[in-house]
């Protein structure tokens, strides 16, 4: 068994801590006295690099057990216990959740130093950071809960950061709008999420609903209700990893700071779903209906975000869509129950586009916050260092070997593949081959050709040493990361495979050298044809036709609001408009207006003279006289 | 013998009775309504004379009392609707009218 | 600890009020005296919540007969349902004098009248005491609605009164009818409540009887279709009374049909509760989809406040004891945050004289810890995790999808509905650019920051570590499944096969 080790806990507090007391300091000092900026830098990076260090505790911890023994467990306290439902505030520490500790924290906390950086002059600098920490500290609670119920306590925790987040700006009324659609979907994916494990519970949960015990007795499960667990805890994952139907939130929460984008809308918290679904790939591993369901939303999303991100013009849009269609790729890969190759392209996509994020934070910053890669051009000379580490992440996002995105796109390709699931292989490599064009279009535009913006360019300069160190970190991780799971080598896939339910297909080494000829050939095609056009300077393009309609997302922005915002705003003020006067008030009213009709025909009778009321009374007296003398006749 | 008395009685009785109701005049009204008690009164003598018993009798005093308080209080709301509208007739003080 | 807590909690401050009333006092020593009487119920509530005991039974029992021939007697007690109502009160209210400073003596002194009438109604373990408390609750409100209340008070007035009233009246012809039936079974006289659930009500008039009970209680909550009191009466109300009305005096609602009708009408109660269940979600969706179209932040969240109630009654009609406790422990949260947001709303409306969403703006600049406290109780109010309101509100939707699936799902459709408008509402008010009118606006004094600490406190530590409150409340409501086992079970499965005669009654 196990170990039970204390300081589990520790690791999401420290931040959590960190993020109280930030936000207290902020809090009283905003008004009169400012702290000077590098007080809260400081204290921010505490938390972060203290929950790296405790990961690397974890690691090393882990790694001396032996392998099928390898997890390590915290039991806080009794969360709430009422009948059957007993809930603890459990920390669980396996190898999955160890791998994603290391990136999470150590990303979080090269981030942190980046944002010391990037925020600088910035009037809420201490909320900002306070949130961050916030942000770090659930996210750590969602890796590390070792049953649903406390994931779900990070999962809604980072959503609710992510919308303060967005809206940090919150004077522009359309970060805000941003914020408020980013919370909205999320909580529609956590309606499914919530579901999924009411219906788990009264499947199996009664015997215990943390995670060890759901693997023991998910046999007892039946298959009806196992599919419809697998369904709706996916709905939840489609809302924080923005898949099709649920995307729509992730490209506006670019109104965000860009640490933010990178921290948390490319690096962590989108990747939350994919981890969800691999930490429950002892359920789905037993629904193939449900697989083939997530990975063929997966893919599609890939294809859908890969046109949209080919049409982008704002650099951080077309980030956005390339997260998306890489969180596609994680779930094709998941779906196909290749749940470590899933995980392994989680943990290299968090390197290479949290780089790309914040090399574009540092283009954004030079460039006096412009977004428009059609106002930039010829970057290059004036910003050499993250000129080269955007190279590096291009390389890898497009899938350039040996850049860590090769590997890991691969493998899931080759899953797909020796699997049998041809269609969506080839749907992939058909996304492989529009990811390298839109990565390079962006690359060349930026950073190639003559400056568009004379003006602007003339002010660029390189970013400070601490932007630019956090980013030679990560591309360092960006190039190399892949080599941990190559072929041949599997590190992390075997030392994923306590945690996960997975049967590694056999297939002959002529399918892998396919895959991975096939991979490169599609690289190859897409670099070729953005070269080929932007290469060396091109003008903005005038979208028309299709372009156009991609450009516009295919108005399924439009088409929400018009299909459920509107109704919905309708239903509103019908009710309160309409149907409350009229039809819920009706009762009321209607009998208000019998008594005032029964008063006003009994009205007759009060004429107003004494003599008339007199004669009632004689014949009410004689009526009853008679009456009486009749009965005791 | 009795019936007599009690024919009697009921003549006045039915003469208080139009009398409240035909007469607008608050006096006459009145008046009409001390007949009324008087007849009642008398009804209760004859029958405790029949009956040979004094309860009669002691209700008629009770009622004769009742009505000597009772005139007292109506003379003054009469004295009070005279001042209020200058009129003693029964059909200006419809205020009850519905 | 003495023999007579309750009665000192529930009489302390209606002497205290009435005292004020006969008095000339001035509105100083009115809300001084409001203060220190708040606060002893407060140090004898904390007090009687230290030595309960989680029998699951009631504790602290008096028993006095008193109207002898009729066997009606001053019962009391409480148990862990009623104990964190009676809570509810005594924490709350006394927040009110201390942010509330320039309001009349009537204010005060009606404001601790309600409070000790709430904790009678709330401790009444005999019926027809139940139902004298009951009325003396709505006695208050009425003179402070209609005295203090906004300029659209009196219709407001007239319509919760004669509403609750119309209510309070069934009930009381449904208390006779199980006395008779009482006397008629067992041959004697009783109202109390232990010997009412002895009684074996079957066929028609036992099922009106229900109804009675049932619409009283409705009424109060509110349950959907009867709600249409509520925007008004929050809306014009003054913000003591919003906060009594929402915070407590729904709750009581709710209590009430624990209390009196499942244990009493438990055959009634599980042949009906698919109907009810649906009635509290279809309330929840509607207030909640009519409050994203309100102008007004207080109508706004009076609709929430009908949301909510909608859910925590619904956690009572699943008939199971996660829903159950869940329901129970929604109600507190439910008191401290969406209670606090109305009182949050009077500050708002005090310092910017405007309740309509529009002309405000920007208030998250101007005033960080006022943003920051009603941020978090608008957490609490949407049921986030690490806030009270998620215990509950999950509770909730995992018992009703036990339940009933489809009821189930639409219970969860209150994660999405609750957000929609908080949000909408919170962008408008307190991100954006500043107004005209939130342009001065002023954060919170020092005294007022911490008069609300203790609640702010209370959510994110009931939110954190619930069990300690659970653990207090969980014994009875296991209780009440342990007696009404058979029936319930039996009911639960064969609810689908009552539904077309239902609908029949229900014309």
């Amino acid at each position: 068994m196990g170990q039970s080790v204390h300081y589990l806990g520790l690791i999401p507090l420290f931040p959590l801590m960190g993020a109280v007391f930030i936000g207290l300091l902020h809090v009283f000092t905003c008004k009169n006295a400012k702290l000077p900026e590098k007080v809260y830098g400081l204290l921010a990076c505490v938390g972060p690099v203290l929950s790296f260090v405790m990961a690397l505790k974890v690691f090393f911890q882990l790694k001396a057990l032996p392998v099928d023994a390898r997890f390590l467990s915290h039991n806080a306290f009794t969360w709430f216990s009422v009948g059957d439902l007993h809930i603890n505030m459990g920390f669980l520490a396996d190898p999955l959740s160890c791998l994603m500790l290391l990136f999470v924290t150590l990303i979080g906390s090269l981030i942190h130093i980046y944002s010391i950086g990037y925020m600088s002059g910035d009037k809420n600098y201490g909320k900002f950071f306070a949130y961050m920490n916030l942000f770090l500290g659930s996210m750590l609670v969602l890796v590390l809960g070792d049953s649903p119920v406390v994931m779900f306590v990070g999962w809604e925790g980072v959503g609710l950061c992510s919308y303060l987040l967005i809206s940090f700006y919150s004077e522009d009324t359309n970060n805000v709008l941003a914020g408020n659609k980013a919370f909205i979907v999320n909580r529609i994916g956590d309606l499914g999420f919530v579901l999924g494990m009411s219906f788990l519970f009264w499947g199996i949960g009664a015997s215990g609903f943390d995670y060890l015990s759901l693997k023991a007795n998910i046999h007892h499960l039946t298959p009806a209700i196992a599919l419809t667990v697998c369904l709706l805890l996916f709905v939840g994952a489609t809302g924080k990893s923005a898949q099709i139907p649920l995307y729509v939130w992730l490209p506006d929460a670019m109104a965000g700071p860009t640490p933010v984008s990178a921290l948390i809308h490319a690096a962590t918290m989108v990747t939350a779903g994919v981890y969800m679904v691999a930490r429950f790939s002892f359920l789905y591993a037993h629904v193939e209906l449900a697989g083939d369901i997530v990975a063929w939303v997966g893919i599609l999303t890939a294809l859908l975000a890969a046109i949209f991100g080919m049409f982008q013009n704002d650099i951080k849009k077309v980030l956005a869509y390339s997260t998306v269609s890489q969180l596609g790729y994680m779930f094709a890969g998941v779906g196909v129950a290749a749940y470590s190759a899933g995980i392994f392209h989680v943990f290299t996509h968090a390197f290479f586009k949290a780089l790309l994020f914040l090399g574009a934070g540092s283009v954004i910053y030079a460039m006096h916050h412009e977004q428009n890669i059609w106002k930039m051009g010829g970057l290059k000379a004036k910003m050499p260092k993250t000129y080269l580490t955007m190279v590096i992440g291009a390389l890898a996002l497009a899938g350039c070997p040996p850049f860590s995105g090769f590997f890991s796109k691969d493998e899931i390709l080759f899953s797909a593949l020796a699997t049998g699931h041809y269609g969506i292989w080839a749907v992939g490599l058909l996304v492989a081959c529009m990811t390298a064009y839109y990565t390079f279009r962006m690359i060349f535009v930026v950073f190639h050709g003559e400056p568009r913006d004379q003006h602007a360019f003339d002010h660029a300069k390189e970013s400070p040493a601490v932007m630019t160190v956090p980013l030679i970190i990560l591309a360092v991780g960006a190039a190399f990361a892949g080599f941990l799971n190559m072929p041949g080598v599997q590190t992390v896939s075997h030392w994923l495979a306590p945690s996960l339910t997975e049967h590694h297909p056999h297939a002959s080494s002529f399918v892998l050298v396919f895959a991975m000829a096939t991979s490169i050939v599609a690289f190859l095609v897409g670099i070729k044809i953005a070269y080929s056009k932007f290469g060396k300077g091109a003008a903005e393009p005038v979208f028309s036709g299709f372009e156009k309609f991609a450009y516009n997302k295919f108005y399924v922005d439009e088409l929400y609001n018009a299909v459920i915002v509107q109704p919905y705003k309708a239903v509103g003020s019908s009710i309160w408009k309409t149907i409350e006067p009229n039809v819920t008030d009706g009762p009321v009213k209607a009998v208000t207006r019998l008594y005032m009709m029964i008063g006003t025909a009994f009205k007759v009778f009060q004429v107003g003279y004494v003599r008339i009321y007199a004669i009632y009374m004689i014949v009410g007296l004689s009526l009853m006289s008679l009456f009486l003398s009749q009965s005791l006749n | 013998m009795i019936h007599s008395y009690l024919y009697l009685s009921i003549i006045l009785f039915c003469l208080g009775i139009v009398g409240v109701i035909s007469r607008r005049n608050v006096f006459t009204v009145f008046m009409s309504i001390e007949l009324m008690l008087n007849a009642a009164n008398l009804a209760f003598v004859a029958f405790a004379r029949v009956h040979e018993s004094m309860d009669g009798h002691v209700l008629a005093m009770m009622v004769m009392a009742v009505a000597a308080a009772e005139a007292a209080l109506a003379l003054a709301v009469v004295i009070l609707l005279h001042k209020h509208k200058s009129k003693l007739d029964t059909n200006v003080f419809s205020l009850l009218k519905g | 600890m003495f023999a007579h807590v309750l009665s000192v909690i529930i009489f302390l401050p209606i002497i205290a009020g009435l005292l004020l009333l006969a008095t000339p006092a001035s509105r100083n020593i009115a809300r001084f005296t409001g203060m220190i009487v708040s606060l002893a119920a407060l140090v004898l509530s904390l007090d009687l919540y230290m030595g309960f005991q989680s029998t699951g039974h009631l504790e602290f029992v008096e028993n006095i007969p008193w109207i002898a021939s009729l066997g009606v007697s001053y019962a009391l007690g409480v148990d862990g349902i009623s104990l964190f109502i009676l809570m509810a009160g005594s924490v709350l209210l006394p927040m009110v004098y201390f942010v509330f400073a320039t309001k009349e003596k009537g204010y005060y002194a009606n404001l601790l009248i309600v409070q000790g009438a709430m904790a009678g109604a709330v401790c009444a373990a005999d019926m027809i005491l139940f139902y004298i408390f009951w009325e003396v609750m709505l006695l208050p409100v009425f003179f402070m609605l209609g005295l203090y209340g906004g300029p659209k008070r009196l219709p407001a007035t007239l319509k919760i009164t004669l509403y609750t009233i119309a209510g309070s009246l069934l009930m009381l012809a449904a208390i006779v009818y199980l006395g008779v039936s009482y006397h008629a079974q067992f041959n004697e006289w009783s109202f109390a409540l232990d010997k009412m659930a002895q009684l074996n009500l079957s066929g028609r008039v036992a099922a009106v009887a229900f109804f009675g009970f049932m619409i009283a209680f409705a009424i109060k909550i509110p349950l959907f279709p009867f709600h249409t009191w509520l925007p008004d009466a929050y809306t014009e109300a003054p913000t003591a009374t919003t906060f009594v009305l929402s915070a407590i005096m729904a709750k009581i609602g709710v209590y009430g049909v624990i209390r009196f009708v499942v244990p009493v009408f438990d055959q009634e109660f599980a042949r009906f509760a698919v109907l009810l269940a649906y009635s509290g979600v279809i309330g929840m969706m509607y207030c909640g989809i009519a409050a994203i179209t309100q102008k007004d932040f207080k109508r706004m969240l009076a609709f929430s406040s009908a949301s909510h109630m909608g859910i925590i009654a619904l956690g009572v009609f699943c008939m199971n004891v996660q829903a159950l406790t869940g329901s129970i422990y929604q109600i507190v949260a439910h008191a401290t945050s969406t209670g606090v947001l109305f009182l949050f709303a009077g500050i708002l409306e005090e310092r910017t004289q405007t309740r309509t969403i529009s002309d405000l703006g920007g208030i998250a600049a101007k005033a960080p810890v006022f943003a920051l406290y009603f941020a978090i109780a608008m957490l609490a109010s949407v049921g986030l995790p690490g806030t009270s309101g998620f215990i509950g509100e999950f509770m909730i939707i995992l018992g009703a999808v036990k339940f009933n699936t489809a009821v189930g799902v639409l219970a969860g459709t209150t994660l999405i509905i609750g957000v929609c408008y908080m949000l909408w509402m919170f962008q408008r008010v307190f991100f954006e650019k500043a107004t005209p009118k939130s342009e001065n606006f002023k954060d919170f004094s020092l005294i007022e920051g911490l008069a609300f600490l203790p609640v702010i406190i209370l959510i994110i530590v009931m939110g954190v570590y619930p069990q300690p409150f659970l653990s207090k409340i969980t014994p009875s409501t296991a209780l009440q499944f342990a007696s009404a086992a058979p029936v319930v079970a039996q009911a639960a499965s064969a609810t689908n096969a009552h539904l077309p005669e239902l609908t029949i009654e229900q014309k």
